[in-house]
């Protein structure tokens, strides 16, 4: 051990200070969001055939899309206070009353839920490839520093 | 991380209902297996039995509930669908007249649930598959 004394733990995600890993937390956030989802469709799959049960739906990223887009990130917003709204935002568990329900109350549809959790998982490989580059980014240049 | 908690509560969700259609490709079995079956111990014809899910709710940390899979709310004798009636004279349940009343079990209607109930079991485990895959690419993430 050398003389770096109070040893504080250290979560992968605040190295290399806040340029270097807010992608890595919007990331993240963006893999729970997926894992939420797909709990949400596994739910749903395993209603298929409860009478009344209404699909439920996880929305984040066209939220996270709205919150980037904004008038107000555009009207030159303070980057931290940009940055903050984009950490309060959460995934929302929203109840699919648009999809018209069958003769027993409940419309889950087979096929579409297979074809969502997919989909979403499709999405969960991509932003988790993309988490793995930037902590393999992030471990080279600690390497070389050495 | 809260996400594997989350693909841990998804597979249990996915395993509730694996165990909700087993339950109804039992109940239909039996249907089936006594859709001829005109002698029960409570007397008459055996009672086509039909399942009903409800969804299984869990307290979320907000105190509100949250579906998180499903349950067998109930298995229900058929009292809708009337039993078949029909001319046997040689039958030894055949009442005076010659009539036997057979069950209300329609095997087609039957077969026809069982591909349903087969085709949700086969989706669970395809989501429980999912799960799987979805840990496997976070733990990779760790390595």
């Amino acid at each position: 051990m050398s003389g770096i004394s109070p040893m504080t733990p250290m979560s992968p995600m605040s190295l290399g200070g806040p340029g270097a890993t807010a992608g890595a937390d919007l990331l993240a956030r963006l893999l729970s969001a997926a894992s939420l989802r797909a709990e949400v469709i596994a739910n749903n799959i395993a209603n298929q055939n409860t009478p009344g049960f209404r699909r439920q739906t996880v929305r984040f990223e066209e939220l996270l899309r709205g919150a980037l887009a904004g008038p107000t990130s555009a009207a030159g917003e303070a980057h931290a206070s940009a940055a903050r709204r984009l950490a309060a935002l959460e995934p929302r568990i929203e109840e699919d009353r648009l999809t018209p329900p069958r003769a027993d109350g409940n419309n889950v549809t087979l096929e579409l839920e297979m074809n969502a959790l997919r989909q979403n998982q499709l999405l969960y490989e991509a932003y988790a490839a993309v988490l793995a580059t930037r902590f393999e980014v992030l471990r080279a240049s600690v390497e070389s520093g050495r | 991380m809260d996400g594997i908690g989350k693909l841990f509560s998804g597979m249990r969700a996915a395993a509730s209902g694996l165990a909700a259609e087993r339950i109804r490709i039992d109940v239909i079995a039996r249907n089936i297996a006594n859709a001829e079956t005109t002698r029960t111990p409570e007397g008459g014809p055996y009672v086509r039995q039909v399942v009903s899910f409800e969804p299984l709710l869990e307290r979320a940390a907000d105190g509100r509930a949250q579906a998180a899979g499903v349950r067998v709310a109930s298995v229900e004798p058929d009292r809708s669908t009337p039993m078949e009636r029909v001319f046997d004279p040689q039958h030894p349940d055949a009442d005076a007249h010659g009539f036997v009343l057979l069950p209300n079990v329609n095997t087609t209607q039957e077969m026809a649930d069982l591909i349903t109930a087969m085709r949700a079991y086969e989706a669970n485990l395809s989501v429980q598959e999912s799960f799987v895959r979805m840990a496997e690419r976070a733990l990779r993430l760790v390595q």
